[in-house]
C-alpha cells in the first residue's frame, strides 16, 4: 500500500547527490550543525542557506524540500515574534519601537532573525542528506560510525511502524463510519485511538517473537546484509568538509568584527515590518493546521 | 518408522497460561519423525497455537506461565535453550503476514535472520536467492515487504524461516489472512519444501481437504489434549469423535459416510479422504471398467 508517505523519506534521483556515500553527507549535516551554533553572523548564516539550497537544487529535489519547509518554516517564524519582545542576549537591550506593552528592541530582531537562519541552514542540510539517501544506506552509514544494533534497528522499525499505523487509522476510521459513527473531524479520530493502539500493542508482541524465531539477539557476532561502499571521493569530500568546517570554525572564533549585533541596525519600519509578517505568518499557519486537524 | 529417533518429543507437557484458570494443553505426548508432514487440527481455542509455540521454546521463554513435562527438539531441551538459539532448528510462521515482517526490502527481510547468526556477507546473496526461488519471489528482493499481496507476504515469511536452514517448519495457520489465491501458493510452497527437502512440517489448518491430501499424519486437539493421532485416513474415519469435538470432515468422507448409512456401502470403516481416493472407491460401485 503506497498512498501514504512519510514526509521526510527518500526522493528516487539519480543526481551526483544522490550517489554520493551517505557518511560524507552526514558528516556535511553535522558540520553545519556545529558551524551554524558557533556564529550568529547572518552573513555566514546565510551563505549556508545558499549553500544548502545549491545542493538542493543540484539533487532536484525542491518540491519535497519546500513541503517539509512549508510546515516548519512558519513555527520557526515564531522565534522572530517572540525573540523581538524578549530577547535571548544580554542586557542592554535597545528598544526599536514600543506597542503597547510590547517593546521590539534591536538586539531581539537580530537574534529572532539569526535563529531562524541557524535553523534553517541546519534543516536544509539535514533533509538534503536524508531525502538522497536510501533509508537502508542511511542505517547501514549510522552503524558504521558506532550507532548500536539495536539503536539502529529500533530506529529503523519505527520509520516502517508509522505508515502502518496511519493505514490502520485509516482502516479504524472506515469500519467506524460504516457503522454510523461520525467519520471525520476530532470526534472521529479519539475513538479510534484505542483500536489502532491495542492493534499496535499486539502487533508488537508478535514481531517481538518472530523476531526472537529469527535469532534476533542471539549471543555471538553478526554482519550487516546492507554495507555502504566509500570511494577516495568520498573520503576527500570528507576531508574537504572537515578543513573547511575547522578553517571557517578557526575565523569565526578569531574575528570579533562578525558579531553585527550592534552594528546592523533595524530601522523601526523594518522591525516592526518583520516582526508582523513573522507574526501572520504563523497565525496563518495555526489556523490552516487547525483546519485541516478538524477536516482529517 | 520405529527405532528411528523423533525429531521432536514432547513428553507430558502440561502448560497453563499465567492467569488462567484451566491448562491450555493437558498431558501431551507426541512424537514426530523426520520428513513429516503434521496437520494440527482442532478449534480455535483448542492448544493448536499454544502447542506450537513450546516447539521453538516460545514457551516457556518468551510467554509466562506453567509448564510441565519436556519439549525435546533435535535432543535439544526447550526449557534450556531459548527460542533464539533454536532458530537455527526450528522455522516459524505465524497467521499474520503482516505483523512478522519489519524491514525496508524483501531481500533485507531475509537477511535480518542471517545477519543474526553472523553469516558472512557474500554467502547472504546466494542464500537469499535460493530461498526466493523455492517460494517463488525470485526478482522481488528490492521491493518493501509491505507493498506485497497477502500470499507473498506469507511466502516472504516462510522464505525468511528458510534461509536460516531449519529441519522442521511450524506453521500457525498460515493462510487464515490470505485470499484464496495466497492460500494456494503456500500450501503448494509447503508440500514441495516437504516432498523434495524432506523438511518436516508442522502445520495448524481448517481446511481440511487440504490437509488429508499433503499430511500424511493428523493429529486433532481439543480442549488443550490431543484426542486423535494417525494418517489421514485414521483420524478422518473417526467422524464422531471429530463431529463431537466440533470439526468437519473432507466433503468426499462426509459423502462415503452418508452413503455406507443410507445406501449401504460398505467401506469397512476406512473411508476415502481426498477426492482422487473417493473416486477410486466410489467409481468400480457404478461398473464399467476400473483398474
Amino acid at each position: 500500500m503506497r498512498g501514504v508517505v512519510i514526509p521526510i523519506s527518500m526522493v528516487p534521483g539519480n543526481s551526483v547527490i544522490h550517489r554520493i556515500s551517505p557518511l560524507p553527507k552526514l558528516l556535511l549535516a553535522g558540520c553545519v550543525l556545529v558551524l551554524s551554533f558557533s556564529t550568529r553572523n547572518p552573513a555566514i548564516l546565510g551563505a549556508l542557506i545558499v549553500l544548502g539550497m545549491v545542493m538542493v537544487s543540484v539533487a532536484n529535489i525542491w518540491k519535497p524540500f519546500l513541503r517539509v519547509m512549508a510546515i516548519l518554516f512558519p513555527i520557526l517564524l515564531t522565534l522572530i515574534t517572540l525573540q523581538s519582545i524578549a530577547p535571548a542576549f544580554p542586557r542592554p537591550w535597545t528598544p526599536i519601537v514600543s506597542m503597547g506593552p510590547f517593546t521590539i528592541y534591536q538586539e531581539g530582531i537580530y537574534s529572532g532573525v539569526t535563529m531562524v537562519e541557524r535553523a534553517t541552514s541546519m534543516t536544509i542540510f539535514a533533509l538534503a542528506a536524508i531525502m538522497t539517501t536510501h533509508p537502508s544506506d542511511l542505517f547501514a552509514s549510522l552503524q558504521k560510525i558506532g550507532m548500536p544494533y539495536v539503536l539502529n534497528f529500533i530506529l529503523t522499525m519505527t520509520l516502517q511502524l508509522i505508515p502502518i499505523l496511519q493505514k490502520e487509522f485509516t482502516t479504524v476510521l472506515s469500519a467506524q463510519k460504516s457503522r454510523g459513527l461520525k467519520g471525520t473531524g476530532f470526534a472521529a479520530v479519539l475513538p479510534s485511538m484505542v483500536p489502532v493502539f491495542v492493534g499496535a500493542i499486539e502487533r508488537v508482541q508478535q514481531l517481538s517473537i518472530s523476531l526472537e524465531s529469527r535469532a534476533f539477539g542471539s549471543s555471538g557476532a553478526k554482519t550487516s546484509y546492507r554495507s555502504v561502499k566509500v570511494s577516495w571521493v568520498d573520503y576527500l569530500l570528507m576531508l574537504l568538509t572537515t578543513f573547511g568546517t575547522c578553517g571557517l570554525l578557526y575565523w569565526i572564533i578569531t574575528d570579533p568584527s562578525l558579531d553585527w549585533s550592534r552594528t546592523l541596525i533595524f530601522a523601526p519600519w523594518l522591525a516592526i515590518t518583520l516582526f508582523t509578517l513573522a507574526t501572520i505568518g504563523f497565525l496563518i499557519f495555526v489556523i490552516i493546521a487547525i483546519r485541516v486537524v478538524l477536516r482529517a | 518408522m520405529s527405532g528411528e529417533k523423533p525429531i521432536l518429543e514432547i513428553k507430558d507437557l502440561t502448560f497453563t497460561y499465567a492467569g488462567a484458570e484451566t491448562p491450555a494443553l493437558k498431558n501431551i505426548n507426541l512424537q514426530i519423525f523426520e520428513g513429516e508432514y503434521v496437520a494440527l487440527l482442532g478449534l480455535n481455542g483448542s492448544g493448536k497455537t499454544t502447542l506450537q509455540l513450546c516447539i521453538n521454546a516460545v514457551i516457556p521463554h518468551m510467554i509466562m506461565g506453567d509448564m510441565e513435562g519436556s519439549v525435546t527438539v533435535q535432543d535439544l531441551d526447550t526449557a534450556e535453550y531459548p527460542t533464539r538459539e533454536l532458530a537455527k532448528i526450528v522455522g516459524v510462521v505465524f497467521d499474520n503476514p503482516e505483523f512478522q515482517l519489519s524491514q525496508m526490502s524483501v531481500a533485507e527481510e531475509i537477511a535480518l535472520g542471517l545477519e543474526n547468526l553472523g553469516v558472512a556477507v557474500e554467502e547472504m546473496n546466494p542464500i537469499i536467492h535460493e530461498v526466493l526461488d523455492i517460494v517463488g519471489l525470485s526478482g522481488l528482493g528490492d521491493r518493501s515487504p509491505f507493498e506485497l499481496s497477502g500470499g507473498q507476504q506469507q511466502r516472504l515469511s516462510i522464505a525468511a524461516a528458510l534461509a536460516m536452514r531449519p529441519q522442521i517448519l511450524v506453521m500457525d495457520e498460515p493462510t487464515s489472512n490470505v485470499d484464496p489465491i495466497g492460500k494456494e501458493e503456500v500450501f503448494a510452497v509447503a508440500a514441495k519444501l516437504n516432498r523434495e527437502r524432506k523438511m518436516t512440517v508442522i502445520m495448524a489448518e481448517h481446511e481440511v481437504e487440504v490437509m488429508a491430501a499433503y499430511a500424511n499424519r493428523i493429529i486433532v486437539m481439543d480442549h488443550g489434549e490431543v484426542i486423535l493421532n494417525g494418517t489421514p485416513t485414521e483420524v478422518f474415519s473417526q467422524l464422531d469423535v471429530l463431529e463431537k469435538a466440533g470439526l468437519r470432515v473432507p466433503q468426499v468422507t462426509e459423502m462415503a459416510y452418508r452413503l455406507e448409512h443410507d445406501r449401504s456401502a460398505h467401506w469397512n470403516s476406512v473411508y476415502p479422504v481426498t477426492t482422487e481416493e473417493a473416486f477410486q472407491r466410489i467409481a468400480p460401485l457404478f461398473g464399467g471398467k476400473h483398474d
